[in-house]
């Protein structure tokens, strides 16, 4: 038997045709009840097309009109099956094609990760020197702004969160401002800077883009000399001349947009950017940090300060902290203070302040 | 599966459609087709199946393969759809959706590199970017939502013809984000109207071959079937509000002098009104029946706007009725809950083991650094398979249920309207699709 019953759908109307499917030996041929013939398709243009578990719908490749036969029958849609080699019913050539896909799609991961994790921080380092520092500025007033925030949790007791306002707490700020415009001048940055001390208990200290620094109460507590302190100084003014705020906003955004665009609607795509963009980012820091140590170590020399006091006060708050993360920004505190430490020059100069202006410093925050 | 059981007449359709085993059918229906006119004929387990294979390769691929697990679930669901004995087909490949996915990353980056580049050079200003940039990505989401539908009706085939949509995808997103400014700013009370104006637009837009569509259900309709659960969400929350400003004595708040920060505020603030904490739990207490009663009757809400959107529509001279009922769709968000309940307590043991393992065995091998970078990682794998379980019971549990029970309670009056439509309309892009998964207002 090569004949059998079908329904066939001609793509101008949407008249359902009873019709007889006759599998002759080069071209399938539908014939209406009378005889006629309505169609003849050859078995190389015949496709498969989407369709219950018990139906075989056919369509024609070489054409865009939507012409449809269906098949009920399995005898006479096994026989079509093996007369037409184009035919995908088991789907075999699919579930091929979609391998390729999911085996590429592999080998786009694994560039995309490459490109996340060297190819973004090249492209930043290289973007962050052309921005203007008028730009850099503005966004450093943004960022400050949202740190800010972030940072003063009303838990100063009424007291303002900047230190060095109140009447016995000026010759502090006046301490501060001397030493840093000592640093300032040595560092002969293009970019003024500014220096605060805040009410936190940590002990650290941040730089933000445009030339903010911030230093935490709790790191002047536990300085034990002026060194110390103007070396975590001097190591946050790398911050600022290295432009690592700038930089770190660069790649947090090209690192969002690349994990963002890929995962698009994918279900929780949005936590997964944020974690992956911490993993990457907190990997840039280590160098990051470790080039800022290097710039702090040179800048003491060129004080006269003790470089190796930035590998004092590390060991002793082991490791500074920058901001709220929950992955280490800092590499291993030990292998850091060696690095401080083969870098250092012996102490030249004087002292980096007068021990008059250190007590003042020390009381900055009242 | 339960077929059409209509009770003899169909409220709202204003046609009658008998059941199919009555006597005399009013509409004379094909004896070929006894079953009923819409059936669902799809296998819960291959659809299970498929989005659990489907949730497995999409993390794997990092999400690229969304673009097969959605083909695969829209052919799943139109294929099993049968209409007068004869299935839906779609059309669609999973090469379009990549391709509409690629045209809209190349409309976007401009747009979000364009905002970031503002964001800079304004400073402060920059910062409310986020917020000026939000009604921006509203309106390209509505233009996405009506360009998407577009695609997905051009791919639909039934009777080897297929639907169509015309109409401006600009004008519909400028018409939605009207009627959403006026639904937020009526708290609400505008969603029925909005739902009638959107689905008229849509529907005399939308053609099968030479049929054109036509929307029927009235706003008013819908205010009246949701106005009882609108009352007991909003009362409590009014009430709430109206009896913490009625119980607190808010003139004190003006003698209140010296006080530079908000904990001395409230110090001051609380001894003026002894009973400010008690009066304030109570009106948060009122206030959470109104969150309590949201997730409960959420359920209704949605099972009441799909039978009076169902109800409302029409195709030429065919009408369709629903019967849908609210128990059933009550019932499948119950299990979801119930399933995502027992995922999430093998997830916490999965956890709660591996973070032992890691303890016991990995402080010894590895060193603090890259211990932290591992515990990361385990929590971001562990996030995912949440997630994409989450995701996968959804669709096995609701998404399934609505599509089948609201399948198998339609009925349709006119059937015979459909045996004679001519052939119209061409394929449209996919890239209301890219932009919807772009932008992350994808729907099927």
């Amino acid at each position: 038997m090569s004949a059998g019953p079908g329904i066939y759908f001609d793509g101008k109307t949407s008249t359902r045709q009873a019709v007889t499917v006759d599998a002759a030996p080069t071209a399938l041929r539908i014939l209406s009840n009378d005889g006629a013939t309505l169609a003849e398709w050859p078995y190389a243009d015949l496709q498969s097309l989407a369709a219950p578990e018990n139906l075989l719908r056919l369509g024609r490749r070489s054409t865009r009109s939507l012409e449809r036969l269906e098949i009920r029958d399995t005898g006479l849609a096994a026989m079509i099956d093996q007369l037409a080699v184009s035919i995908d019913r088991t789907g075999i050539a699919e579930r091929r094609g979609r391998k390729k896909v999911i085996a590429w799609t592999f080998a786009a991961c694994a560039s995309l990760v490459l490109v996340a994790v060297f190819g973004v921080p090249a492209i930043a380092d290289r973007l962050a020197p052309l921005i203007p520092l008028s730009v850099e500025r503005n966004l450093g007033v943004a960022v400050d702004k949202q740190i800010r925030a972030m940072l003063d949790t009303s838990r100063s007791n009424g007291r303002p969160f900047e230190c060095g306002d109140a009447s016995r707490e000026r010759a502090g700020r006046e301490a501060l401002d001397r030493l840093m415009r000592r640093m300032e001048r040595a560092a002969e940055l293009p970019i003024p800077l500014d220096a605060k001390v805040v009410r936190r208990r940590e002990a650290n200290a941040i730089a933000l883009p445009g030339g903010h620094i911030y230093v935490f109460e709790g790191l002047i507590q536990r300085a034990r000399s002026p060194d110390e302190l103007a070396a975590v100084l001097a190591h946050e003014i790398g911050h600022v001349a290295n432009r690592d705020g700038t930089r770190s906003i660069l790649q947090a955004a090209g690192l969002s947009f690349l994990f963002g665009m890929l995962l698009g609607d994918f279900t929780g795509g949005g936590v997964v950017v944020i974690a992956a963009r911490t993993i990457v980012q907190s990997a840039y820091a280590r160098d990051v940090e470790a080039a800022a140590d290097l710039y702090g170590v040179r800048l003491m020399a060129k004080i006269g300060g003790d470089g190796k006091a930035l590998g004092t006060i590390l060991e002793r708050i082991g490791g500074l902290e920058p901001g709220i993360t929950i992955l280490s920004d800092h590499p291993e505190t030990k292998a850091r203070i060696q690095a401080i430490n083969a870098a250092a020059w012996p102490k030249t100069g004087d002292p980096v302040m007068s021990p008059d202006d250190w007590v003042a410093l020390t009381r900055i925050c009242g | 599966m339960t077929f059409v059981d209509l009770p003899g007449a169909v409220p709202g359709g204003g046609v009658v459609t008998p059941p199919p085993t009555t006597a005399v059918p009013s509409v004379p229906l094909t004896p070929s087709r006894a079953q009923g006119p819409v059936r669902f004929t799809g296998n819960g387990r291959a659809y299970l199946w498929l989005l659990i294979r489907g949730a497995l390769l999409l993390a794997v691929t990092l999400g690229i393969y969304r673009f097969w697990l959605s083909t695969d679930v829209r052919r799943f669901l139109w294929v099993h759809t049968e209409i007068d004995g004869d299935s839906l087909e779609y059309t669609g490949t999973p090469f379009e959706l990549l391709i509409g996915f690629l045209i809209a990353v190349a409309v976007l980056i401009p747009i979000y590199v364009g905002l970031f580049v503002l964001a800079l050079n304004l400073g402060v200003i920059g910062q409310f970017m986020g917020i000026l940039a939000l009604p921006l990505l509203a309106f390209l989401g509505q233009f996405a939502v009506y360009r998407a539908r577009r695609y997905r009706l051009t791919r639909t085939v039934f009777r080897g013809i297929r639907f169509h949509q015309g109409g401006s995808a600009l004008r519909f997103a400028v018409y939605a984000m009207f009627w959403w400014i006026l639904i937020v700013l009526t708290i609400g009370l505008a969603y029925p109207f909005a739902q009638a104006a959107l689905e008229r637009f849509k529907m005399k837009n939308t053609y099968y071959g030479n049929l054109r569509g036509r929307f029927e259900g009235s706003g008013f309709d819908l205010l009246f079937r949701g106005i009882a659960m609108w009352l007991l969400v909003m009362v409590p929350l009014v009430g709430s509000i109206a009896y913490a400003s009625a119980a607190i004595d808010w003139s004190s708040i003006k003698s209140i002098s010296g006080a530079t920060d908000f904990e001395e505020l409230l110090r001051q603030f609380s001894a003026a009104n002894p009973k400010l904490v008690l009066t304030l739990g109570t009106a948060m207490a009122i206030a959470n029946l109104s969150v309590t009663f949201a997730i409960l009757l959420f359920p209704v809400f949605q099972a009441v706007v799909m039978r009076w959107w169902i109800n409302g529509l029409r195709i030429g001279e065919v009408a369709i009725s629903s019967q849908l009922r609210v128990g059933t769709i009550y019932y499948s968000y119950v299990r979801f809950v119930g399933w995502s309940l027992l995922l999430g307590l093998i997830a916490i043991i999965v956890a709660i083991i591996g973070a032992v393992v890691m303890a016991v065995v990995g402080k010894s091998v590895a060193g603090q650094q890259s211990m932290e970078i591992l515990g990361v990682v385990g929590a971001v794998l562990f996030y995912v398979v949440i997630m994409l379980g989450y995701s996968t019971i959804y669709q096995a549990t609701v998404k399934l249920t609505m599509w089948r029970h609201a399948v198998a309670t339609v009925a349709i009056a006119n059937l015979p309207a459909l045996d004679n439509v001519v052939a119209e309309g061409v394929p449209s892009s996919a890239l209301g699709e890219g932009l919807a998964d772009a932008l992350n207002v994808g729907g099927i």
